[in-house]
């Protein structure tokens, strides 16, 4: 899951990879227009809806915070 | 009442020796009975909007909180998981229609305002708060506040309702819940964030204003392309001085309070890109934008559905339909929330379009980036702020003008009527002496310094305060002599109006 996860990442943003800060939103390394992108294809590959209350600053913070979140969606 | 003016000093000045000096748990209520005293002197009235739309969104957050809590009850006494499944849907529906009753209501009270009788103080920026407040509650994101006196403090929170910034329920309700001690550097520092704002408004937006108000309402005489094409640019700072003034005023007095608010601009003008510009410039708006509007959007059934069809017609290019949507949609509504008129609209278009086109080439830019061999340095760097400040200027023409035809004139004159020599020569015979461009200039300059420190990542207050005192003082001095000999005050000019107030 982490590794399709990443895949999506390095298609949409490569610069998420190598960010290693707590804010990529905020700092502008992910701009609202990738991130949609992103939780297209995450629904699209992993068969989950997210909601709008899922796309916040805070679950977008870096990769690991997204993985986190798929994992949680997943779960539910 | 505005910031600046000596009622608003002495309110803060009471205010804040009151707060320290009653016990913390009523701290709270000092700021309330001075955020009601404040917008009740401020408007000469009795504030019906900000109660309604109040009492609205705190109604609403109560339904919400035990739909939420009868939503987990229902859900833990269902053992099957399709019909979790199901009574988990019925309560979102029925949340998700009184969140739009809601919506409905508020916005209807702020184009009512807004647009038919008279614009209460601070009623777009109380509207967008509670609707906020209301989404947030929703998503559960915080919890309803249960006391109505703490949620109006929390709506109508004294420094920022005119003009905000835009705050979040979830983390300005801590700051108003923690005890707050008094601190006398926190003090200092608010105060200097005060007069810095104040500075910014009185000393160059002011002194901008006598020139640009000028040149945009001189009347029939044909002023020279470079004569506008100055005063434009000048636009572009008066506008940002005006408002990053105000929000240094803003929150200097709540940082007086320990009451930190969220920071509303991050020095846009050093952008390379316009997507950047609008990261730095009204911050809090934009995000209100994007969480309440392009979000919810496009993670709705009717931006799914279209996502879904736009990606199956056009593979390659239908995964930017959505955003495209959102992006516009959002543009549309910035233009409209600033402005009532067409110029407003026609620059929100102007904006979305910028966005969706260089976001759906970002990629083809790195590509004939690297074709033509550019590399990414101080000189690429330096064009590319050029360039933003190129198509912010482009921009501001249309709202400065007094009306369409005379952004239309402005643009002809920039581009077949410029009359350097003419322009160079009469630029003094705007209101504005050569003395005053002068001060402007040094001004300006001071301006740019301290912008620079804080872009490398620098507080100044904090690099002042380790010099040693004689240095300290001689810059603290400094400023307030610079303020209160160089500024703007009377005459024709009312120097208490801020410009985005009237948004």
């Amino acid at each position: 899951m982490e590794e399709k996860v990443l895949e999506i990442l390095e298609e949409y943003c490569e610069e998420a990879l190598d960010y290693t800060g707590e804010n990529m939103m905020e700092e502008g390394v992910i701009d609202s227009f990738t991130v949609i992108n992103i939780v297209s294809e995450l629904e699209d590959v992993f068969d989950i809806e997210v909601d709008a209350k899922y796309v916040v600053a805070e679950n977008f913070r870096n990769k690991e915070a997204i993985i986190d979140l798929v994992k949680r969606l997943l779960d539910e | 009442m505005q910031l600046l003016s000596s009622g608003f000093v002495i309110l803060w000045v009471i205010c804040f020796a009151l707060y320290y000096l009653v016990p913390e748990k009523w701290q709270w209520m000092v700021l309330a009975v001075a955020s009601c005293l404040f917008y009740v002197i401020g408007t000469g009235g009795f504030p019906a909007g900000l109660l309604l739309t109040g009492a609205g969104a705190y109604a609403c957050g109560i339904y919400l909180k035990r739909s939420l809590l009868s939503q987990g009850q229902a859900l833990a006494s269902c053992a099957d998981k399709e019909k979790k499944k199901t009574v988990k849907q019925g309560f979102e529906r029925r949340r998700k229609r009184v969140q739009i009753l809601y919506f409905v209501f508020s916005l209807g009270i702020l184009l009512f305002t807004k647009y038919i009788t008279v614009m209460p103080l601070g009623v777009s920026f109380y509207t967008l708060t509670a609707i906020g407040y209301v989404v947030d509650v929703g998503r559960e994101q915080c919890e309803a506040q249960d006391n109505f006196l703490k949620f109006l403090l929390y709506l109508a929170y004294f420094p920022a309702i005119t003009q905000g910034p835009f705050h979040r329920y979830g983390k300005l309700q801590g700051e108003f819940e923690r005890p707050h001690v008094f601190d006398y550097e926190r003090m200092l520092f608010g105060v200097q964030r005060f007069v810095w704002g104040a500075f910014k408004k009185l000393v160059i937006a002011d002194r901008i204003n006598l020139f640009v108000g000028n040149v945009f309402g001189g009347g029939g005489d044909a002023v020279p392309g470079s004569i506008y094409a100055v005063a434009v640019v000048l636009y572009m700072l008066q506008l940002y001085a005006d408002f990053s003034g105000y929000m240094d005023m803003a929150l200097g007095v709540s940082e007086t309070f320990d009451i930190i608010l969220p920071e509303n601009f991050k020095r846009p003008y050093f952008s390379r890109s316009v997507a950047e510009f609008w990261r730095r410039w009204h911050v809090t708006l934009g995000m209100w934008f994007k969480d309440y509007v392009m979000f919810s959007f496009v993670m709705s059934s009717p931006g799914r559905k279209i996502g879904k069809n736009a990606k199956k017609r056009w593979p390659k290019l239908g995964k930017y339909a959505t955003g495209i949507i959102g992006t516009m949609l959002v543009w549309l509504m910035t233009g409209a929330w600033h402005g009532r008129t067409v110029s407003y609209l026609l620059w929100g278009v102007y904006y979305g379009v910028i966005m969706c086109v260089s976001l759906v080439l970002e990629q083809q830019y790195v590509r004939w980036r690297e074709r033509l061999h550019i590399k990414e340095g101080k000189f690429y760097a330096l064009f590319c702020m050029a360039r933003t400040w190129v198509i912010v200027f482009l921009a501001d023409v249309l709202i400065r003008s007094e009306s369409l035809s005379q952004a239309g004139e402005i643009y002809r004159s920039l581009l077949m009527d410029f009359r350097l020599r003419e322009g160079i020569f009469g630029v003094t015979s705007y209101g504005l002496s050569k003395y005053g461009f002068l001060l402007l200039f040094a001004a300006c300059l001071l301006w740019f310094a301290v912008s620079v420190l804080e872009e490398q990542g620098k507080d100044v207050r904090r690099v002042l305060a380790a010099r040693p005192m004689l240095v300290r003082w001689g810059c603290y001095y400094g400023v307030v002599l610079l303020l209160i000999i160089t500024g703007i005050y009377g005459g024709s000019y009312d120097t208490a109006a801020f410009l985005y107030q009237s948004f």
